[in-house]
């Protein structure tokens, strides 16, 4: 822009000097000129712009692209300098998946998300409700408290929940240390989760509970019957955040977990990593087979994630 | 709406699981956490000691009321002692030094007299933070600004950035272990060689990058001080896979507040005749502030939290030079079953957290527009 506005000074001011007749060609002239190096400009612009962003995205996926590379190699490649596997070795996936036990860890990871994401997503929703669109007291002070717990950091409630847990185990009928739920239970209602669901739940319309009340429909009905449905978009958000949370829990189910019976795939794969130790192959198999499921949850909702996780940004 | 009866009743029943979990597993925690430091707790309740673990984790209580107080004072300070006249701001100013040069001292004998290992894990942890978090947001503010100026593929471009931060971090964390391995082989060390970067021992490093660079230049003697006093390469190691993972995340986050900011606003800095660096100083910064702010908090907040990734790529090698306070923490529970101390330990990140979030809010909360 700078350069523009100078370069029209100057061509003025040497049109001065030939004439009218001069200055007005010249001037048609200098629009030209402009034109074409504003193109030119334009285009430097997108290739910065698109060169940047691709080195970006190479940066961002390579890592994934030589995890998957490595999990095809044989043994001997994995110790030279190699990047391409020769063939492909789909030995290794099954080796890992047997040898490291695999299968049995994958379900209980699977298990242990679904009961998570389901009690997250059905407590989540209701306690957002009355949050959101009723009137009671205490309701602020309630919804205060609910964001307080945002700022307890895992750690500082690692101890005493792993003596609740413990007390739980012998004094319910049911067993909880080593079992689900130990695993799921202490998860079950995020005060992110509420969050993000009672303001979402804000922006419905009025009209909606008006309508449904001349109907005849109570609060229980319009909160399954037609509010949920509205909030397909937050209820993925959340449920997707829930999945990973659970599926990348590690420290908590190796307090809790003792036994093979109900442990994750995350302890697992640590444990492969530990003892498989140069086998590397084998190791990103392993990882590769641990990411999939999210993957998988992530190609099929991302448009809905990434809206939700703008919009979580954004109210702060 | 009515407030019937019949209305609160079913408005307490929609929110009673929730709170139930919430108050047993989230809020009941932090009191049962200071109940069990008080006591010598391994596997079982054993007799009540007072604040032995604070004593032991913190050093002299001397140091720890001087630093407390003095803390106060400035603040105090800060916020009563107010006036134009030069004499009430050379006593301000004085009053300040004062107090902050207390604090420090108190906390250097804290340092001293704690338990060394606690805050070797708060060194790392701030060497973790400071590396980490400024360069997140740089590059994710020029990636936001490149994304939003991109005409097209912005939402493949965004689901790559994003890529990282969805993959779970305990299968990710485990390739990077083994890109940052320290075989001549290993990819960290196929791309350092590219640009001249000798052989390195990336995750199994536990020397300081600063003596690393020393040694390149052939100076073998160097004082023990430049080892703790810069972050090993190991934890150099972790803060690049940390941008790796948050950088798709932050840039999610700056795009939508990129976007938000209305068109025309910049189409009448342009017929004011402001140049592309004034508009960007002038009304991309401040509308883009609430955004950034929200990125540096949840990143702060974060690096304290950090604990799966580093779990993983903690290495022999590397000694205790990647183990921050979450890592030290934890191995108090799982390897040395002290509980209490634990629990201790945990409450003093809790209370070191909060302030830090405190500070940030008032520090930099300030310079955040909200728009009027």
């Amino acid at each position: 822009m700078v350069t523009d506005t100078a370069e029209g000074a100057g061509t003025g001011r040497g049109s001065r000097a030939d004439g009218p007749a001069a200055e007005t060609e010249d001037a048609r002239g200098s629009i030209a000129d402009t034109a074409a190096q504003r193109a030119a400009k334009r285009r430097l612009a997108a290739f910065l712009t698109y060169g940047g962003l691709v080195v970006a995205a190479v940066a961002a996926s390579f890592p994934f692209v030589w995890m998957l590379f490595t999990s095809f190699m044989t043994r001997g490649e994995t110790l030279r300098y190699v990047v391409v596997p020769a063939s492909v070795e789909w030995r290794n996936y099954v080796r890992a998946w047997s040898e490291a036990n695999f299968a049995l860890y994958f379900s209980n990871s699977l298990l242990i998300a679904a009961v998570q994401v389901g009690g997250t997503l059905l407590f989540s929703l209701m306690a957002a409700y009355p949050l959101a669109r009723m009137q009671f007291r205490g309701r602020e002070t309630i919804f205060l408290i609910i964001l307080a717990t945002l700022m307890v950091p895992e750690t500082a409630t690692m101890v005493p929940n792993f003596l609740t847990v413990a007390w739980l185990h012998s004094h319910s009928p049911i067993p909880w240390l080593n079992s689900w739920p130990a695993l799921t239970v202490p998860f079950m209602a995020s005060a992110f989760s509420i969050f993000l669901l009672r303001q979402f739940m804000r922006g419905l319309p009025g009209e909606l509970w008006d309508a449904a009340r001349l109907d005849g429909a109570g609060h229980v009905r319009f909160l399954f019957q037609i509010a949920l449905p509205l909030c397909r978009a937050p209820l993925l958000t959340v449920g997707m955040f829930t999945f990973i949370g659970s599926w990348n829990a590690l420290g908590w189910p190796l307090l809790v977990t003792s036994t093979q019976t109900w442990r994750p795939i995350s302890v697992a794969l640590l444990r492969f990593v530990e003892e498989a130790g140069a086998e590397t192959q084998l190791q990103m198999a392993g990882a590769v087979i641990a990411t999939l499921p999210v993957l998988l949850l992530y190609a099929l909702i991302q448009k809905e994630f990434t809206a939700g996780i703008s919009v979580s940004g954004m109210k702060g | 709406m009515n407030t019937s009866l019949k209305d609160r009743v079913t408005a307490w029943a929609f929110m009673a699981p929730a709170l139930l979990v919430l108050g047993v597993f989230g809020l009941f925690p932090i009191g049962y956490a200071f109940f069990v430091s008080l006591h010598h707790w391994r596997v079982k309740r054993g007799p009540f000691v007072g604040f032995e673990h604070y004593h032991r984790a913190l050093g002299d209580p001397l140091y720890i009321a001087l630093f407390v107080l003095s803390l106060g004072l400035f603040c105090a300070v800060r916020y009563w002692v107010k006036g134009k006249s030069l004499w009430l701001r050379v006593t301000r100013i004085g009053l300040e030094v004062a107090t902050l040069f207390a604090a420090g001292a108190g906390l250097l004998g804290v340092i001293g007299s704690g338990d060394s290992r606690l805050f070797d894990a708060f060194k790392v942890t701030a060497f973790y933070a400071v590396c980490a978090i400024p360069a997140e947001v740089a590059i994710s503010m020029i990636l936001a600004y490149l994304l939003f100026k991109a005409l097209s593929g912005k939402g493949f471009f965004r689901v790559l950035f994003f890529l990282p931060y969805v993959t779970p971090m305990i299968a990710t964390a485990v390739a990077f272990r083994i890109i940052f391995s320290p075989h001549p082989s290993s990819l960290a060390n196929q791309i350092g060689g590219v640009f001249g970067l000798g052989s390195q021992g990336w995750l199994f490093e536990s020397r300081s990058v600063v003596s690393l660079v020393l040694q390149a230049f052939d100076i073998t003697q160097y004082p023990a001080w430049i080892d703790a006093a810069f972050p090993s390469m190991a934890l150099v190691s972790v803060v690049l896979y940390n941008i790796w993972v948050y950088v798709g995340y932050d840039t999610v986050i700056l795009l939508a507040g990129f976007s938000a900011i209305p068109p025309h606003y910049y189409e009448a800095a342009a017929i004011d005749g402001a140049t592309a660096a004034q508009s960007f100083r002038h009304i991309t910064l401040p509308l883009i502030s609430p955004a950034l702010f929200f990125i540096s908090l949840i990143a702060v907040i974060g690096t304290f939290k950090a604990f799966n990734h580093i779990y993983i790529m903690r290495t022999p090698g590397a000694r205790d030079s990647v183990d921050v306070v979450s890592v030290a923490i934890f191995d108090q529970i799982y390897l040395f079953h002290n509980l209490a101390y634990a629990a201790a330990l945990s409450l003093i990140l809790f209370a070191v957290i909060l302030g830090l979030t405190f500070v940030q809010n008032r520090v930099l909360g300030r310079k955040v527009f909200y728009g009027d």
